[in-house]
């Protein structure tokens, strides 16, 4: 058979409108301080971890077939690392930072092999146990005041800067900075050699080694990738509450349940799906916010009925109904092109 | 002719199911062997052995005299197995291009460009070349049975393992499928091909074994096999399909 030239194409029209697209968000978000409250710009920031959090379970569940319940492990040991290496190590906040996230991953080493022993439900059962035991230790250390938590030290605080406004454009920027390095990191990942890998695995694990793919290596990336993020998120959550509980540092709920409410919502699987879900779960907190028990059960019956109605959630529908693909992930071969 | 793959006393039980019962057999360089035998004998557990998909409760796997038992499938794929599954398993929302470039790239270590001539070359012979964008799970069930045919081959084996990819095939499709394989033979690559459309089976092998229950039954030239009065007895099993 005679094959005439042919070309692979990275991008579409849909994506590269996408792309204009993030550009301008990321202006908006560059814009934000010089326009918005203090009030915006924390919910911003919350909105950037959030949004690191839910790419880092979308590649760990999504992708890698690891459905945690236990990032609330790294989040935590992020939290209580950044305490000690500023709080006890007299570390600058800023240079503690990636300390914090280095130390965490080489926490999460150890714990990845014995994760990696169980399967299905036993991984899920098996990472939110060893999160508990985690939160357990930290009650009954005296130092980082147990069960009661310790604030961070106000010299760590104004090591960053005197002058409050300052210190807050500079957490916003952190922050904002990695919810969207997170999404372009995915992003690059996905389009690379390693992400035909990574989406080979979501697809079929089985075929996946048939085709000479290592499966194990691919998951250890990812679960290590997912705790870095975690780490980091924990570090910059200490800096913007300023005070630290072993309840909130490993909080399942906020970091494992929340997280996993915005990746089911916005669509598993896919780079676009944890950026809808992570807007959408912040409207419904918005308009929940003053009926108590009434939003948790709300965000339950939504989680539910999106996961049998929609089981690509809000940006599956989108997408496959418009085959729109914000982040050009795909490869398009035109042929015979002479 | 050097022995290129064998098994030997390999056995794999599911719970009180003994799927693969002490079976033992040699394929040499460049031979094509059909496997036969009725539904749920196990011949589709015996792929998965060889490939790795899973590993044997007792026995031993060989490919060029290295013993495998118990390497992971894409260690084996690299060494140079490649396979198709009975139910197609495509990366659904992968493009079939993408299906393919991901095994030609990963099997060989190669980078992603260095592969596309070869991903090019092959969907156009596996009659795929104008679906190459779609979603691989838009494919009809033909299609992704040629699909998991073109992704076995993109990894460049020597030795091909074929689960019923003629199923469902018209005479004229029959017809150029053969002429595929044996085409494929042509190059040196060694064959074994599970079929039950048996007329398909010996227009390629060289050699049929037949297994039962998990268990040996009769191996030798093809048309030798089928007279086998203890093949005769399953063989109607077979073409009652
Ligand atoms: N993963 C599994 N778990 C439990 N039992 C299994 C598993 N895989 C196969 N079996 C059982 O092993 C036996 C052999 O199955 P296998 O699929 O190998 O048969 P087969 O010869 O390929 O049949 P067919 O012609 O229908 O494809 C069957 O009884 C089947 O139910
Ligand atoms: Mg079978």
């Amino acid at each position: 058979m005679i094959i005439g030239s042919y070309r692979v194409e990275r991008s579409t029209r849909a994506s590269r409108a996408g792309f204009a697209a993030m550009l301008a968000v990321i202006v908006a978000l560059i814009s934000v301080p010089a326009w918005a409250g203090r009030a915006e710009m924390r919910l911003l920031i919350e909105v950037s971890y959030y949004l690191a959090l839910a790419q880092a379970w979308n590649l760990l569940a999504g992708y890698a077939g690891l459905v945690s319940v236990g990032q609330q492990a790294f989040v935590g040991l992020g939290c209580y690392g950044f305490i000690i290496a500023t709080a006890f190590l007299q570390i600058p906040p800023l240079v503690a930072i990636p300390l914090t996230v280095v130390a965490v991953g080489l926490i999460a080493i150890p714990t990845a092999f014995l994760a990696f022993r169980l399967r299905g439900a036993h991984f899920a059962i098996g990472t939110w146990v060893l999160a508990e035991v985690l939160r357990l230790i930290f009650t009954l250390v005296q130092a980082f005041g147990a069960g009661t938590g310790m604030s961070l030290p106000i010299h760590v605080v104004l090591d960053i800067s005197e002058n409050r406004v300052i210190r807050e454009l500079i957490l916003y920027y952190v922050s904002v900075a990695i919810g969207i390095a997170t999404v372009l990191l995915v992003f690059l990942w996905l389009r690379s050699r390693e992400g035909l890998a990574l989406t080979a695995i979501r697809d079929s694990e089985a075929a996946s080694g048939s085709v000479g793919i290592n499966q194990q290596r691919t998951k250890l990336t990812v679960y290590l990738i997912a705790a870095l993020i975690a780490g980091l998120v924990g570090a910059l959550v200490v800096l913007e509450k300023l005070r630290i509980t072993p309840d909130a540092a490993f909080s399942v709920t906020d970091w494992s349940a929340n997280v996993i409410f915005i990746v089911i919502i916005g669509g598993i699987g896919s780079v676009e799906g944890p950026i809808v879900g992570t807007l959408v779960f912040f409207v419904l907190r918005s308009l929940l916010a003053d009926y108590g028990a009434w939003y948790l059960i709300t965000l339950g019956a939504i989680a539910i009925i999106v996961m049998l109605k929609a089981p690509r959630g809000v940006w599956g529908l989108i997408g496959s109904r418009y085959d729109v693909h914000l982040f050009p992930v795909q490869r398009r071969v035109r042929l015979n092109l002479d | 002719m050097a022995t290129l793959l064998s098994v030997e006393r390999v056995s794999k039980s599911f719970g009180a199911v003994r799927a693969v019962d002490n079976l033992s057999f040699e394929l040499d360089q460049g031979e094509a062997l059909g496997i036969l035998g009725p539904n749920g004998a196990g011949k589709s557990t015996l792929f998965n052995l060889i490939s790795g998909d899973i590993r044997p409760s007792a026995g031993l796997i060989r490919l060029r005299q290295r013993e495998i038992t118990h390497l992971p499938s894409y260690e084996r794929c690299r060494l140079g197995i490649g396979r198709s599954y009975q139910i197609p398993q495509p990366f659904g929302r992968m493009t079939v291009f993408e299906n393919v470039l991901a095994a030609a790239s990963f099997s060989s270590g190669r980078g992603e460009s260095a592969c596309y001539d070869l991903c090019i070359e092959i969907l156009g012979r596996a009659g795929l070349l104008d679906k190459c964008n779609r979603a691989a799970d838009t494919l009809t069930l033909l299609e992704r049975k040629r699909l998991e045919l073109a992704r076995a081959l993109a990894t460049q084996p020597t030795l091909l393992l074929l689960d019923e990819i003629a199923g469902g095939l018209t005479e004229g499709e029959c017809h150029e499928l053969i002429e595929v394989i044996n085409a494929l033979r042509g190059t040196g690559v060694s064959i074994v091909w599970i079929e039950h459309v048996v007329h398909v089976l010996l227009a390629v092998v060289d050699r049929l074994l037949v297994i039962n229950f998990g268990k040996f039954l009769a191996e030798g030239e093809p048309h030798a096999v089928m007279a086998n009065a203890a093949v005769q007895e399953v063989y109607m099993g077979i073409e009652a399909e």
